[in-house]
């Protein structure tokens, strides 16, 4: 049985790696993320493609993905957005006090699920690495980043899907 | 009839989704942050009824789980769901071969669960409602 995207064309060792551009565009980055944000944080919390400045403080949280399209879904917010969206996610279950360690944790886990989705629709098969998290993601090239700006309640945070920088 | 379930996610805030959720439908639940933490308590002898599992862990992951319960004759009455990102085709096809039962891609709806829950067999009554 073959996927339904798979145009059987193989590629070999020396051809260039498909360029980002040509594999997937900005309206299903955006909708990808407004899945996982319907779904994970609640069917209400509505998020507005606009581009706004980020705070100086932010939190990355980024997936890697490993196949014929290489490269990273990173996605940025501000500090303190980061930890309202951590008790938006986990809502009732939310413990009484959120450690470090449960805001990293669930920032990781959205840029799992938008990073699995992604790679569901770049050529496969892929590999999608564990998510990390911190204050400075891998570095992409620009040239070959879709990068989806959105607010979240007024707050703005960034989903990009990147190439490595060489 | 308590119904049990173990959720195994190497992610606290989805081990605490999912596990409010079943909870929410009745079940008992014990939690586990990779596959090789799932077997410690099923070799303890805590046996769920259901197990819903993610895929990308560290230590073992979802899929060498799978085949870890698959492989034990004990455990084979074990409902294996898999709760996962992973949502290539073929990846899902990997899983449901290795022996898990359904295939659930994140992010999902706690309908969405009820539902599968459902066609398993393994929706409390009272959550039916």
């Amino acid at each position: 049985m073959t996927h339904p995207t798979d145009t059987g064309v193989r590629r070999r060792a020396s051809d260039r790696p498909p360029a980002l551009a040509d594999l997937l565009g900005e309206a299903t980055v955006l909708e990808i993320t407004e899945q996982a944000w319907t779904a994970l944080v609640g069917e209400d919390e509505v998020l507005v493609p606009l581009p706004a400045p980020l705070p100086a403080v932010t939190r990355s949280s980024w997936v890697e993905i490993v196949g014929p399209w290489t490269g990273t879904v990173v996605l940025t917010c501000g500090a303190d957005t980061a930890v309202e969206l951590t008790g938006a996610l986990l809502r009732e279950h939310a413990p009484a006090v959120l450690e470090d360690e449960d805001v990293d944790d669930a920032l990781g886990e959205l840029a799992n699920v938008v990073g699995g989705n992604v790679k569901a629709v770049l050529p496969g098969p892929s590999v999608l690495g564990l998510p990390e998290v911190g204050t400075t993601p891998p570095a992409g090239r620009e040239a070959n980043t879709c990068r989806v700006a959105v607010l979240w309640r007024g707050q703005p945070l960034t989903v990009s899907v990147q190439s490595p920088a060489v | 009839m308590t119904v049990r379930a173990l959720v195994i996610d190497d992610s606290r805030a989805m081990r605490r989704i999912v596990t409010g959720t079943l909870e929410g439908f009745g079940y008992e639940t014990r939690q586990a942050g990779n596959g090789q933490e799932a077997l410690d308590v099923l070799r303890e002898g805590w046996l769920p009824d259901l197990c819903t599992i993610d895929w990308n862990m560290p230590v073992m992951d979802g899929l060498q789980f799978v085949n870890a319960v698959r492989a034990n004759p004990a455990w084979r009455t074990l409902t294996l769901m898999m709760v996962t990102s992973e949502s290539e085709h073929g990846q899902i096809v990997r899983a449901l071969a290795a022996g898990a039962h359904e295939y659930v891609i994140k992010p999902f709806t706690a309908d969405a669960i009820r539902d599968k829950l459902a066609l398993l067999g393994l929706l409390p009554q009272e959550a039916s409602l």
